[in-house]
């Protein structure tokens, strides 16, 4: 590549990091900006784990279910924190992003639109964090979380967890917001992929209190990965070997997950492209 | 009454355009379907470990998510699309249209936009019912059902002036699109339990801030039979109250938008 | 006058305090803990009368108070300071007998319902204005006649084209037969002959029913179209109020001489002010008003002259001078 003319196509890492530093900054002024709106967010957020705390506490309550009303408080806080950092809205978004026509001009650009995707969820979920933080707090004192097993080596495993079921929901989930390309209405389709998170990645309940048949499905999909996994991760409830295989099945499922996303977007372009929205 | 023919006006021709909606329609039932599934795989999950949630059986919650599913309907069928358009409405400005009308403001944001297909969630709601009440203690009396009635009436009307409260909000805070994601959320993730299991403290909360309880545990449990006449009465009181405080607060609110309070 | 006019606005005013705030993270983070207010006098000190079955241009560039007059005219937003009284009624205390009588029409946003056929759209205006069926057929049918509608009405609005809903829009707007009607941009991004149908309908409805319309546009076109008066707002402040010939005369510095010569002339000279355009047997020039007799009386001595005519310039062009110096001296 000679100097004049640098190949947009494929920037090099170092436009790729100016790019990034951009539209982060960029991202997080408007979040900061809307800060009302995503404090309204991150109330719901909040909403969910709360609720389960109540219920799973009260069928603890006197009754042997394996853990704990200390111990399902705290899974839920981590939960919490998790479903949070992991959390995108592409999947409700694109629908409109294709009939309004603002994916039009994001194709014109010479970079690919989900480096801005990436820029503007982690922004969301940092300007977040503000509401989360305390919240979780707030959660883990008035529940008396029971963090048993947690220590500093379970929380140094639960970086690299946290950060890989954050790429893997993000790279997924954009997948199946590529849906929208094909179908005008997807909201059944988001509706039912939530409810396998709720179920299959934990959110609702401990996988381990869960029904049989639910345990096992769970451990070949992604959903595990990205939310129960980390959870118990920080809880120090994996470790040794399962903790690597708890790495590889991220690893796995992102490399997959990668691919699919890339031979997707190829035919959702050419799809868009012939329609002419 | 004038506001009754508007009213009327506004229903009528959100189901007479039913046909505009039809792929909404098969949508929504599909919708209905996966949340109803969600409910029930949660409680049956929940069961699993036990068989009394607080004195709540499995049964008793079935005719909870019944209840909740039928308020839902409600909501959906009309206040919450038609929120969702007054919000939309003081973002675009078109809320100024509303207000040069010779009819209440309030009155049309909250009828404006009828959305028919969330009808099947009410339908789904009492085939749910029926449901729960065969397999647990059994069907009620007529009064029981008349009082039912009441109570989900007078609920509503709480629901919907808490809805109309934060939806009153838009006037200050224009980007504002996610403020009912707040009801939807707490209506979501606790009007499905029993307000009962709930700790003192978060009681009071979602009791009294967002009347979840009244809309949807209350007339619950007129069915099942675990009422108590001084909740009913409450429940009655709070709903004129909750009426006229979110009456108030949207004039206000309306005040301060024209500038007439500066 | 006073007592013959629809609408009277005494000394109306209207300040907003808005927070400022520069760009970047640090001014948002800043922003979180100390906001800087400022005042902006969106209309200061603006009177004026309107009799019945006037029409009246209201110009003055983005920003310059139109809308916000309109909106206080309308009953949408209070004053800060003066009065206004429409059709005997303190537009806001939004009477709702008031409110019967009188419409708002914005060109750029639609109030019909964006899913369902326009005819039920207009049927929910029938039922809030309390429109009896007689009334309503009767109407319907003039506007349909009128705006030519007949194959609009029953497609939704989100399937018409921006010209076609603003052709619904303005008969909906108009079922209630309002007498007065505040047209905010009623044509603005629709094409010319649409504009012009537009323009014909608004001035045939006035005719009609002798209501009055108070009308902004950018486009000249409609004003020089419909409006016998111009009422000129500009930072707030009224600046013209009259008829447009008189703003043209007020306002321009300049009147354009035009000459035609009995023989072709070929010495070109800028004494006589600035050459618009030469030939060998036609100039204009553009002088100030002050000196046109005494350039016209040179020209007349100097040259051959076989026909001279004194213009005003284009009235876009004095409209544009006056918003560019903001006092039209």
């Amino acid at each position: 590549m000679s100097a004049e003319s640098p190949d947009v196509t494929k920037p090099s890492p170092r436009a790729l990091l100016d790019l990034y530093r951009g539209e982060m900054s960029v991202m997080l002024a408007w979040n900061l900006q809307y800060r009302g709106a995503v404090f309204l967010w991150v109330l719901g957020a909040v909403m969910q784990p709360l609720v389960l705390i109540v219920v799973w506490q009260a069928v603890a309550d006197g009754r042997d279910t394996g853990m704990t009303a200390g111990e399902y408080a705290a899974y839920f806080m981590v939960s919490m924190i998790v479903s949070h950092m992991t959390f995108i809205w592409h999947m409700w978004e694109f629908e409109w992003r294709i009939r309004s026509g603002y994916f039009s001009p994001l194709l014109l650009r010479p970079v690919h639109p989900i480096h801005a995707d990436v820029c503007q969820s982690l922004a969301y979920k940092l300007v977040g964090l503000a509401g989360i933080i305390p919240a979780a707090i707030l959660m883990a004192v008035i529940f008396r979380a029971d963090f048993g097993n947690a220590s500093w080596q379970s929380v140094m495993a639960f970086l690299p967890a946290l950060l890989l079921a954050m790429a893997l929901r993000f790279i997924v989930e954009w997948c199946l917001a590529l849906a929208a390309f094909w179908m005008t209405k997807v909201a059944s389709l988001n509706q039912l992929f939530d409810a396998f998170f709720l179920f299959l990645g934990g959110q609702f309940a401990p996988i381990s209190v869960m029904p049989d048949w639910i345990q096992t499905l769970s451990f070949v999909l992604p959903f595990r990965w990205s939310i129960y996994f980390p959870i118990q991760v920080a809880l120090g409830n994996i470790t040794g070997a399962d903790l690597w295989i708890g790495f590889g099945m991220q690893i796995a499922w992102i490399a997959l997950a990668v691919a699919v996303l890339q031979l997707m977007w190829k035919r959702a372009v050419a799809n868009y492209s012939a329609v002419g929205a | 009454m004038h506001a009754f023919t508007v009213i009327r006006t506004y229903l009528r021709l959100g189901l007479l355009n039913f046909v505009q909606y039809r792929a909404d329609f098969f949508l929504g039932v599909v919708n209905a379907a996966i949340q109803f599934a969600i409910q029930l795989l949660a409680i049956s999950i929940v069961f699993n470990q036990t068989d009394s949630l607080k004195g709540w059986s499995r049964a008793d919650l079935i005719v909870l998510v019944g209840v909740h599913a039928i308020v839902s309907g409600i909501l959906g069928t009309v206040f919450s699309p038609s929120i969702g358009a007054f919000l939309e409405s003081i973002r675009l400005g078109t809320f100024d249209f509303l207000l040069t009308k010779p009819v209440d403001a309030q009155l049309l944001a909250s009828v404006q936009s009828v959305a028919p297909q969330s009808l099947t969630s009410l339908l789904a709601g009492i085939v749910i019912i029926v449901y729960g009440l065969q397999t647990g203690s059994g069907f009620p009396g007529f009064g029981s059902v008349v009082i039912f009635v009441g109570l989900l009436i007078a609920g509503l009307m709480m629901v919907y002036s808490f809805m109309m409260v934060l939806a009153s909000l838009a006037f200050w805070f224009v980007k504002l699109d996610n403020i009912m994601n707040i009801f939807n959320t707490m209506f979501g993730n606790a009007g499905t339990w029993p307000i009962t299991i709930f700790p003192g403290w978060l009681r009071v909360t979602l009791t009294f801030i967002i009347p979840i309880a009244f809309a949807v545990t209350i007339p619950a449990q007129a069915l099942i039979g675990s009422l108590t006449l001084a909740n009913a009465l409450l429940t009655a009181a709070l709903a004129v109250l909750f009426v006229a405080a979110s009456r108030w607060f949207w004039l206000f609110a309306v005040k301060h938008y024209t500038g007439a309070s500066a | 006058m006073s007592s013959a006019s629809i609408i009277s606005v005494k000394n109306l005013g209207k300040t907003y305090t808005v927070p400022e705030r520069e760009a970047g993270v640090k001014a948002a983070v800043v922003s979180l803990f100390h906001r800087t207010m400022r005042e902006i006098h969106a209309v200061r000190d603006v009177s004026f009368e309107i009799a019945p079955g006037e029409i009246v241009g209201f110009l003055g560039p983005n920003g310059a108070g139109k809308t916000t007059t309109l909106k206080m005219l309308s009953g949408l937003l209070h004053p800060t300071s003066g009065e206004a009284s429409v059709l005997g009624f303190t537009p806001w205390e939004r009477d709702r007998a008031y409110l019967a009588q009188m419409t708002l029409i914005m060109g750029q946003r639609n109030q019909l319902q964006w899913d369902i056929p326009v005819i039920d759209s207009y049927q929910l205006f029938k039922a809030i204005f309390r429109i009896s069926d007689d009334d309503y057929k009767r109407r319907l049918d003039e506007l349909i006649e009128w705006l030519d509608l007949q194959e609009l009405i029953n497609k939704p609005a989100r399937n018409l084209s921006l010209g076609e809903r603003m052709k619904c829009e303005i008969a909906g707007s108009l079922l209630h037969q309002p007498k007065v009607l505040f047209l905010d941009e009623p044509t603005i991004g629709l094409d010319v002959s649409m504009q012009r149908k537009i323009r014909e309908f608004v001035a045939e409805y006035n005719a009609r029913t002798g209501a009055a319309v108070m009308l902004t546009s950018h486009y000249m076109a409609d004003i020089e179209a419909l409006c016998q008066r111009v009422i000129v707002i500009h930072h707030g402040t009224l600046l013209y109020d009259g008829d447009l010939p008189g703003l043209v005369s007020r306002f321009s510095p300049h009147k354009t001489i035009a000459v035609e010569f009995s023989e072709p002339v070929t010495t070109i000279s800028d004494k006589y002010g600035e050459l618009v355009s030469t030939t060998e047997s036609r100039w204009e020039i553009r002088v100030p008003k002050a000196r046109t007799a005494v350039v016209a009386s040179a020209l007349l001595a100097d040259l051959p002259i076989d026909d001279l005519t004194i213009s005003e310039p284009p009235i876009e062009e004095v409209i544009e001078h006056v918003f560019a110096t903001g006092d039209g001296a």
